[in-house]
């Protein structure tokens, strides 16, 4: 335990370099790079945050959730009848898609924290499923399939380098929120009740609560992906709460790496730039989707950064018994 | 509200359940004996629909022509069936759920673009086919007496599927392998082909269900997910691997929303998730289902 932190710590140092690195690469980046791709950067880290939030149920509490797309709809869905309808002021429309989308999520989260695995999956799906219906189906109140359109954010967020710069401070801001919320002893808790719940609740943990706070943080912070997504595409539309929309983070948090904190972020990335590439010259992105899906199954199994770090511990290894031997 | 409508909602929700249940059968069996979710199952009865809306519309021979072609259809579905078992879910069995639930995820997206692929983005239908072309009265009003076919051919799969798991060799050993895989692999029965051919099963019911569906309503893109979502449901009120569990879920689903629909038909669906919110508070394992272990 002592060494695993010890090595944490290091990790840490090593890691300090190229997180300012990447700082460093994101405010050059709008200035270097097409209109094109600033866009598709901004939806990256849009959906990144999205896939964070997924991977504390997923890569830290351990269950897997096929409906976090609800609470990322539920967010971009609150922000944009709040402004077109009332007219009502940006950043507190913000605020209110962060609070619906918790809101839900602790109602949601009573019934699913009581089941693990696969019927955890299966009943966030349809709870996502539920909600998914309801915005679809009630017209007078939100448009329906129409969905909402004209949701314009104020003045020079207008401008999309302004809206990159606030989305990138946001990302931080809410990835730094959650590293330290997975570093401390609740996310230890967290991760304890992963491996092992029986020992943990013989500790006097109260199972249910931890998982029901970490789904209400984490519906949350999708429904923040969801309220920052909307006013950037000035519309949004029933399909974003929908379960094809969830597996989009599932896929990232595999493809990535679901055991790191930063492996949701990469494969976002990586799926979003395919996306936008793919696009230039096919529709059917479904299908390349779901062939990614299964290459990285069974060619990557872990995601990339695991793949990485086992590859890396490896070169290590060999470098230290090559250095031991005469 | 009179009965004769009430009685009228009530027959048009068995017919619903019964088509519910062919698909959630599938879902179920693969479920209790391989513990795979496949969330590709609804994409498999869609593709079982066009198929079978294919070889209809290539054998042409009257009559008796839809009946070949889902017969036809479900055994195509059993050969995809053959191929995704064992090429894909057969080297995930000793990972985690997650990843075979993903792959099955995987398939989803692909047979979709298939599908736009190979039939277009168009509505087709298949006329109902004789002897159940029209209505028949009932208290009065016209109700499709195709939806009788569907009924039967639910009962039928019912007494089929309760015959194969409870009273046949295979039927022990595959309820054995849903309790302990191991002991039964000890016992020097070939898990891996047990898996295959159940696998195959629930790909065939799959196919039949999707040519049957489809002079029941329309075939679309779309009614992969809109089926497997209540499926979902219907697996989860009855309890995930149940066979009972996944008839009283059908009955359920369907009776909800043939009543719902009447009561208020835009909040039809979201009836349905209500009931299983409901069940779930009582049953977290659903009605028939046992706890995870």
């Amino acid at each position: 335990m002592v060494i695993q932190k010890m090595e944490q710590n290091e990790s840490m140092v090593k890691r300090g370099w190229w997180l300012i690195l990447l700082l460093a690469g994101a405010i050059i980046a709008p200035h270097v790079i097409s209109d094109f791709y600033l866009v598709i950067l901004i939806e990256a880290l849009i959906m990144s945050l999205f896939a964070l939030s997924f991977n504390l149920l997923f890569g830290y509490m351990g269950q897997l959730s096929f409906g976090q797309a609800a609470f990322y709809g539920l967010g971009g869905y609150t922000v944009a009848m709040l402004i077109t309808k009332v007219n009502f002021n940006f950043w507190l429309s913000l605020l209110a898609g962060v609070g619906v989308a918790g809101f839900v999520g602790l109602i949601v989260g009573f019934f699913c924290v009581r089941l693990r695995g696969i019927y955890f999956a299966v009943l966030t799906l349809a709870f996502g499923q539920l909600l998914f219906v309801i915005i679809y189906k009630w017209h007078d109140f939100t448009g329906g399939d129409d969905g909402i359109q004209g949701v314009f954010p104020p003045g020079i967020l207008k401008i999309p380098i302004v809206y990159y710069y606030f989305v990138l401070l946001v990302f931080i801001a809410s990835a730094f929120i959650l590293w330290r919320i997975v570093n401390s002893p609740f996310g230890h808790t967290l991760k304890a009740m992963r491996e092992n719940p029986e020992r943990t609740e013989f500790l006097g943990i109260h199972i249910a609560r931890y998982q029901l706070i970490t789904f209400v943080i984490a519906a949350a912070f999708a429904g923040l992906a969801g309220a920052l997504w909307v006013p950037f595409y000035r519309s949004v539309a029933p399909f974003y709460l929908m379960w094809i929309k969830s597996g989009e983070p599932v896929m990232a948090a595999i493809l990535g790496g679901a055991s790191t904190f930063f492996g949701p972020v990469l494969g976002m990335f990586i799926m979003t730039f395919i996306h936008a590439y793919i696009l230039g010259f096919t529709h059917f992105w479904p299908i390349i989707m779901g062939t990614i899906i299964l290459i990285i199954i069974f060619a990557l199994p872990g995601g990339i950064l695991e793949f990485a770090k086992v590859k890396l511990k490896e070169r290590q290894e060999r470098m230290k018994s090559a250095k031991g031997s005469p | 509200m009179s009965f004769d409508i009430l009685f009228n909602q009530f027959m048009s929700g068995i017919a619903r359940a019964s088509l519910l249940f062919l698909v959630a059968s599938g879902l179920s069996l693969t479920f209790g004996v391989l513990r795979v979710l496949n969330f590709a199952h609804g994409s498999l009865y869609m593709l079982g629909a066009f198929v079978t809306y294919s070889i209809w519309k290539g054998l042409l021979i009257p009559v008796v022509g839809f009946y070949i072609a889902t017969f036809l259809a479900a055994l195509v579905m059993g050969g995809i069936g053959i191929i995704i078992e064992f090429f894909l879910l057969r080297r995930l069995y000793a990972r985690g759920w997650p990843e075979q639930l993903l792959v099955t995820y995987a398939l989803v997206l692909i047979i979709t673009d298939l599908v736009k692929l190979g039939w277009g983005g168009e509505f087709l239908s298949i006329p109902r086919p004789v002897p159940f072309k029209g209505a028949v009265s009932l208290f009065g009003f016209p109700f499709p007496s195709y939806n009788f076919f569907v009924i039967l051919l639910g009962l039928a799969l019912v007494i089929f599927l309760w015959w194969l798991v409870y009273r046949t060799r295979i039927g022990d050993i595959i309820r054995a392998a849903a309790h302990d895989r191991e002991m039964v692999a000890a016992l020097g029965i070939p898990i891996p082909w047990l898996f295959t051919w159940i696998f195959v099963l629930g790909a065939m019911i799959a196919g039949l269900s999707g040519g049957v569906a489809g002079p029941y309503g329309a075939i679309a893109l779309g009614m992969d997910i809109e089926i497997i979502v209540e499926c979902f449901a219907v697996v989860v009120i009855g309890g995930m691997g149940s066979l009972p569990g996944t008839l009283l879920g059908s009955f359920i689903v369907g009776q909800v929303y043939a009543f719902g629909i009447m009561f208020k038909p835009e909040l039809a669906l979201a009836f349905i998730f209500m009931v299983m919110a409901a069940v779930l508070i009582i049953r977290p394992w659903g009605i028939f289902g046992r706890p995870e272990r």
